[in-house]
């Protein structure tokens, strides 16, 4: 490999890892918070994208799709916690059942209302064009994913550290009976928890979708790498999304051109390898039984 | 089994065909009504002809996907068949015609559950659809047991029509014909037509299951039949998300062209990521099976396709009156243009219609149904018709497509025809 192929590729494998840590942030929040694999990750991804498609050919707009999206799945997710979740709560596995349930009632819909075509949403105006990095052109694009990742990555962590707002996730993630206990609504937290959760699979959504295009199926891919990500990262950690992301999306890039006939096993072995080593996962925490 | 109807009426009414399937049942319901009627009127001397009679109930057994990753190829031959049906009165030779659909739902071993509650349980009298190669294969000594007619009318596995070693992973029956094509038609003459034209060296990009790798193998055969050499290759597996590390690989090389085997989503991804990242700028020129450029991609795509070259059986642009028929009529019932898939569905209920006509509408001995549909020609959609009697495969010629925009419209243009293709298949 070439030093510009191996630049050219580490990039692919980067703004992979940005589009995964979008993707797996809202999947690791609700974990942590409430202890809920929400199966209907995917899902929201996929309807995000979809909601997209609808604003961009009505508006011509990537960028008000960009802000629909989340908008209208964080909205869904608010929806969805206090009507079905809030039911089962305390009973981990048949939350997790429900989620299933959602995914299937969500991507029939989606069916039902924008076909089962294979759609593409086109790049936006400005960023459809190409730069001059080492080695050659490179795809604005692309460069944007990066950006757009570490981006929600610090706002993240600003979030999470420095407001009130992250400090009621901290104590909710640590023990959220206690924090009820102290007078905080949890049920309203729980709620806003999950609906941020929705809002950032729907951005995933938006951002992957002049990507990796609009079809039947994507849901289970996106809900199948986000599930990885948390996985190999830690479960219910911020920086375990991080640190899973930026590790799954390069592996996974270069795992795919070297090693073609195993392109579905690479990121299979760094799970079986990193809970081999780390069960909690690389920044995960050891959880205490509840 | 009960559920099992229902959910499959579920499926069948998803998407827009729910609204035309409402009318079409009405439609079609009147019409077996009528036709219920006038038989009895007009030929009371019909008595004593055997259970499979001329003016008896013809049930075709559709095996299609309606869910998952194929869903919208089960949707467009499904709109084929319809729009054959109404053509011809709901009738095929004088038979009105009860269809069954049965969702595979993407599931090998769902779709073979399927095939044998076709034989078992509705004793259908023919048996058509399946998309994928692994559920033909899987259902292939079923049918053939049974001595089921079955018309496969997309899986393009060579295997399904050919005499092979053990029967494995299949082989051909008196009782399978196949309306669409197998994967040598669509690779080997094409290889061997780039080499002979002089270009000798390719480089290879496939999507990595049966189809992809097989498409592959027969391209190369025919490449080296006239000193054609493969400089390497890359291989995503089906339904890869991120096009950008294979892409990024090709524009590495120093191959200029470079051939493919992509279809529906992962034809879009490709055609997207190699024009992101520079290709058609850098001097790469991109070939491919007609799959790659077909109207399902070239909506999403439109321009960015421009200068593909693909080969197909067929092109909604084909110039003869059958087609124009076939485009036109298609039209006027469904909002959208029909698609390859539909084509070979459109062909299948053709043959069908064809054999049974010479047959008076006697299914009851499948021999004599099988030798009539080996008899079968007619001018289709995609140019003449026939069955190889050999392998119960298709005879059809190969078009050269260019993809061209003119006047906002993003079309594959006709650049030349490879005449009379057989499979080798013995």
């Amino acid at each position: 490999m070439s030093p510009e192929l191996l630049f050219q590729q580490a990039l692919n494998g980067l703004s992979f890892g940005a589009l995964l840590f979008i993707l797996a942030a809202g999947l690791s929040l609700v974990f942590g918070m409430m202890d809920v694999v929400n199966l209907a990750h995917g899902a929201f991804y996929m309807l995000g994208a979809y909601v997209a498609l609808t604003v961009v050919q009505f508006t011509g707009s990537f960028w008000l799709a960009l802000a629909a999206a989340p908008v209208a799945l964080g909205a869904l997710g608010l929806a969805i916690e206090p009507l079905l979740l809030r039911h089962l709560r305390g009973r981990h596995l048949d939350q997790v059942l429900l989620t299933i349930g959602v995914s299937l009632v969500i991507v029939d819909l989606i069916g039902l209302i924008w076909g089962r075509e294979v759609r593409s949403l086109p790049f936006p105006p400005g960023l459809d064009g190409t730069v001059v990095l080492i080695g050659g052109v490179y795809p604005v694009y692309r460069l944007f994913v990066i950006a757009f990742g570490v981006a929600l990555a610090a706002v993240i962590a600003v979030i999470y550290r420095r407001t009130k707002l992250g400090m009621l996730i901290r104590a909710g993630v640590e023990d959220a009976e206690m924090l009820g206990a102290l007078g905080v609504n949890t049920d309203r937290l729980f709620a806003l928890t999950f609906a941020v959760g929705a809002a950032l699979a729907g951005l995933a959504g938006v951002i992957a979708a002049p990507v990796f295009g609009l079809q039947p199926g994507m849901d289970v891919d996106a809900l199948l790498y986000s599930l990885v990500v948390v996985v190999v990262g830690g479960l219910g950690t911020l920086g375990g999304a991080v640190a899973g992301s930026v590790l799954v999306g390069p592996v996974d890039t270069f795992g795919k051109v070297l090693f073609q006939e195993f392109a579905l096993a690479v990121i299979f072995a760094i799970v079986a390898l990193v809970l081999l080593f780390k069960p909690t996962g690389l920044l995960g925490r050891i959880r205490i039984a509840r | 089994m009960g559920g099992f109807t229902k959910m499959n009426g579920l499926a069948a009414k998803r998407g827009y065909t729910y609204r035309l399937t409402r009318r079409q049942f009405l439609v079609a319901s009147s019409a077996a009504a009528l036709a219920a009627c006038a038989p009895a009127a007009v030929t009371p001397g019909a008595s004593g002809s055997p259970s499979a009679a001329p003016g008896k109930e013809l049930k075709i057994g559709q095996l299609l996907p309606f869910t998952g990753v194929y869903a919208e190829l089960g949707n467009s031959m499904r709109r084929a068949t319809e729009l054959y049906l109404r053509q011809n009165d709901q009738k095929l030779a004088n038979r009105p015609v009860k269809l069954i659909y049965e969702d595979d739902t993407n599931v090998t071993a769902t779709g073979i559950q399927k095939a044998q509650k076709f034989i078992d349980q509705d004793k259908v009298d023919v048996m058509m659809g399946v998309v994928p190669t692994p559920l033909a294969y899987g259902i292939r000594n079923a049918v053939h047991e049974a001595k089921m007619i079955f018309i496969d009318t997309n899986a393009g596995g060579n295997a399904l029509t050919r005499d092979t070693p053990d029967c494995k992973p299949a082989c051909k029956s008196p009782y399978i014909f196949r309306s669409s094509f197998s994967s040598y038609q669509i690779s080997f003459p094409i290889g061997d037509y780039l080499s002979a034209k002089g270009t000798k060296d390719w480089f290879l990009a496939y999507a990595n299951y049966g189809f992809g790798t097989e498409s592959k193998a027969d391209f190369t055969t025919g490449l080296k039949k006239n000193g054609g050499n493969v400089t390497g290759e890359v291989a995503p597996p089906l339904g890869n998300a991120d096009f950008a590390p294979f892409v990024t690989q090709i524009k590495n090389q120093p191959t200029k062209n470079v051939y493919s085997f992509f279809s529906g989503a992962d034809a879009i991804g490709f055609i997207k990521t190699w024009n992101q990242l520079g290709l058609p700028a850098a001097g790469y020129k991109m070939y491919g099976a007609g799959f790659l450029t077909e109207q399902d991609v070239l909506k999403e795509v439109k321009d960015l396709a421009n200068g593909a070259i693909t080969s197909l059986f067929w092109a909604v642009e084909l110039d003869n009156a059958e087609n124009k028929k076939f485009v036109a009529d298609f039209q006027k019932q469904y909002p959208l243009l029909p698609d390859v898939f539909a084509v070979q569905q459109y062909d299948g209920m053709r043959a069908l219609d064809e054999a049974l006509k010479k047959l008076g509408g006697d299914t009851s001995d499948k021999d004599k149904f099988s030798k009539a549909l080996e008899d079968v020609t007619f001018k289709s959609p995609r140019g003449d018709f026939a069955f190889d009697k050999t392998t119960h495969n298709p005879i059809q010629d190969i078009y050269l497509r260019e993809v061209k925009t003119t006047g906002g419209q993003t079309v594959n243009t006709i650049l030349d025809k490879i005449a009379k293709v057989t499979d080798p298949g013995k």
